[in-house]
């Protein structure tokens, strides 16, 4: 297995990882933190695949990524926002119990 | 790329700075002059201010005839994109229409920024041919749209609404995220000629196979297809009224317009094929399965809803189906400029109907306080007019003539019956979406004989339909009208824009 491969490999796992605790976990904070783990997993990917590729001299893998954290910065943001605006109303983070529009 | 100076960058993105600027003003007018005036005075004149914002905005884009096309494609501006544009800030001005006389939040400036920070966020996302600058305006619309969503905090569903919008959205980008990853690894480019040419190599990579479905199953959550369409009918349902009518309507236009780009220009030779009976791998199969799922799963569900806004969620995910056809329509060469001038004004009047019908049910719970279709009962007594745009609007969305929801699905479905040349390839999807509407009809009218037939509470008064929202529906109820009796006053101006600009 190549480099590359073993970097994909990894992202791969991370972004399982992620994914599973995102489906899996019933507190909203921990599902907050799967996400992360997906969007550094493509992160991951973005810098493997440029530091193999054909023109690691051109930056873009490593400027996409910057902007990637960036964003991934500001979503966590909103996340916990939300999570405490609906903590006032609920009183919890449990997503289970947060189910009141069915239909 | 030599000879594009700033100025010619400035007067190119002219109308998005226009809107940030009005974003600015109004926040500096509501947190700064108007900081001790009353709620109500304090949505009016935000809302005028942001109204202003948007027409000019709207001269602007009227009158700028820039053509430019920046380092391959970060940023595109030609007629077809400053059409989309009008469009999207049309729906941006509506939603504030709709906003003037609401109470929902006291943070009025915070909220008419956010809608038009959102709506520069589109406007990006369609002026643009790259992944790092699709991903960043569609993560600008996206949060934006979040925060809207959850400004009402007066009820418990406005948050839990915005909290799950939020969780699918964020792991959608993720999915669009690591997908966009193993597209340019595949490819090595970043914009989408040249992710187009770099995957000529790789057809039958399998890795390009996940690459593929991981985008579409991005955007597919913005548009809100099957199976990722679970956060639409409780964000419709809970967000506050005008925040639901941007997220169906304005980013909904965007975001088929950028599906459209990314699958034709830069999944173009992985279209595999949707026909029947001739299925093969690629982007084709992939939207025709979601296309089914969306229009029966969003048609049938809709049959069984009490809610208003949650039944135009379920026909939200039906549209959107019908839309994929036109994308498929898209896939196949000979058909592309009309499929993708009929999927243009399909979402723009869509876009429009959906508004307004937003708008009668902003009014509707103003005034009743709950928006559940049993209480619609005896409007056409307690208002004719709102019951009149209801009828109209919902008219358009199930497809009779002359509204424009008719010629929009009949251009849809042409487009998908002519595309496949060997034949009648994508018939059996069309035939699908026609029985489908059939059913459409039924819960649509299940709504209109609620306001028209069932006799109300004899003792309930007129319902005061204030100037803003009247202004409003008229105008999207003429246009909703006009537009379908004279197709051509839109399709006219989209054939020439598409005619002249790079094929797309």
């Amino acid at each position: 297995m190549g480099e590359l491969a073993r970097y994909l490999v990894l992202a791969a796992l991370l972004f399982g990882i992620g994914l599973a605790g995102v489906l899996t976990r019933r507190n909203a904070i921990v599902v907050l933190i799967g996400i992360e783990l997906m969007l550094n997993a493509a992160n991951l990917n973005f810098i493997a695949f440029w530091r193999h590729g054909p023109h690691p001299e051109a930056l873009t893998g490593v400027m996409f990524v910057l902007f990637a954290i960036a964003i991934a910065a500001a979503e966590a943001a909103v996340g916990l926002a939300l999570v405490i605006a609906v903590y006032r109303h609920y009183r919890t983070t449990n997503l289970d119990q947060i189910e009141e529009m069915k239909g | 790329m030599t000879g594009v100076g700033y100025s010619d960058l400035l007067a190119a993105l002219a109308p998005e700075t226009a809107l940030v600027l009005a974003a600015v003003a109004v926040l500096f007018v509501d947190m700064g002059l108007m900081r001790s005036a009353p709620l109500r005075q304090r949505f009016l004149t935000a809302c005028a201010v942001a109204g202003l914002g948007c027409l000019v905005t709207l001269g602007i884009l009227a009158s700028s005839g820039a053509h430019l096309r920046f380092l391959d494609g970060v940023l595109v501006v030609d007629s077809l994109t400053q059409w989309v544009k009008v469009f999207l800030v049309v729906l941006t001005l509506f939603t504030a229409g709709i906003s003037a006389q609401a109470e929902f939040t006291e943070h009025v400036g915070e909220y008419f920024a956010l809608v038009l920070l959102a709506t520069v966020g589109m406007m990006f996302l369609v002026s643009t041919e790259e992944i790092l600058m699709i991903f960043v305006s569609l993560e600008l619309t996206s949060l934006s749209l979040y925060v809207l969503a959850a400004l009402d905090k007066r009820t418990r569903h406005a948050s839990e609404a915005a909290l799950k919008y939020f969780l699918f959205g964020s792991v959608a980008a993720a999915f669009t995220l690591f997908g966009l990853s193993l597209v340019y690894g595949l490819s090595g480019a970043t914009n989408l000629t040249g992710i187009a040419a770099g995957l000529r190599a790789h057809r039958s990579d399998p890795l390009l196979a996940v690459a593929v479905v991981m985008v579409i199953m991005g955007f597919g959550f913005k548009v809100a297809v099957v199976p990722f369409h679970l956060w639409a009918p409780d964000a419709y349902e809970g967000a506050p009224v005008p925040a639901a009518a941007l997220i169906a309507s304005g980013s909904k236009v965007a975001s088929f317009f950028v599906l459209a780009k990314i699958a034709v220009l830069g999944f173009a030779g992985v279209e595999g094929s949707g026909a029947w009976g001739q299925l093969r791998a690629g982007w084709l199969p992939v939207l025709a399965v979601l296309a089914v799922g969306s229009m029966v799963l969003g048609n049938l569900t809709a049959i069984a809803q009490g809610h208003l806004r949650r039944l135009l969620a379920y026909s939200a995910i039906a549209h959107a189906g019908y839309v994929l056809l036109g994308l498929m329509a898209m896939g196949y060469p000979s058909q592309r400029s009309a499929a993708l001038a009929a999927v243009l004004y399909y979402v723009a009047t869509y876009g429009l109907t959906t508004v307004g019908a937003f708008g009668v049910a902003s009014v509707i719970e103003r005034v009743l306080g709950n928006g559940r279709i049993d209480a619609l009962a005896g409007l056409s007594r307690r208002s004719p007019l709102l019951a009149l745009c209801l009828m109209v609007f919902l008219l358009s969305l199930a497809g009779i003539p002359p509204l424009a929801g008719f010629f929009g699905k009949f251009g849809l479905f042409t487009a998908a019956m002519g595309a496949d040349p060997a034949g009648l390839g994508l018939l059996w999807l069309v035939g699908i979406a026609i029985a489908m509407s059939t059913v459409s009809l039924y819960y649509y009218l299940r709504v209109l004989k609620q306001a028209y037939v069932v006799a109300g509470d004899e003792e309930a008064s007129r319902i005061v339909v204030p100037w803003t929202d009247r202004l409003v529906l008229i105008a999207a109820a003429v246009g909703v009208f006009l537009l379908g009796a004279l197709p051509e006053l839109l399709l006219g101006p989209l054939a020439r824009a598409i005619a002249g600009g790079n094929g797309f």
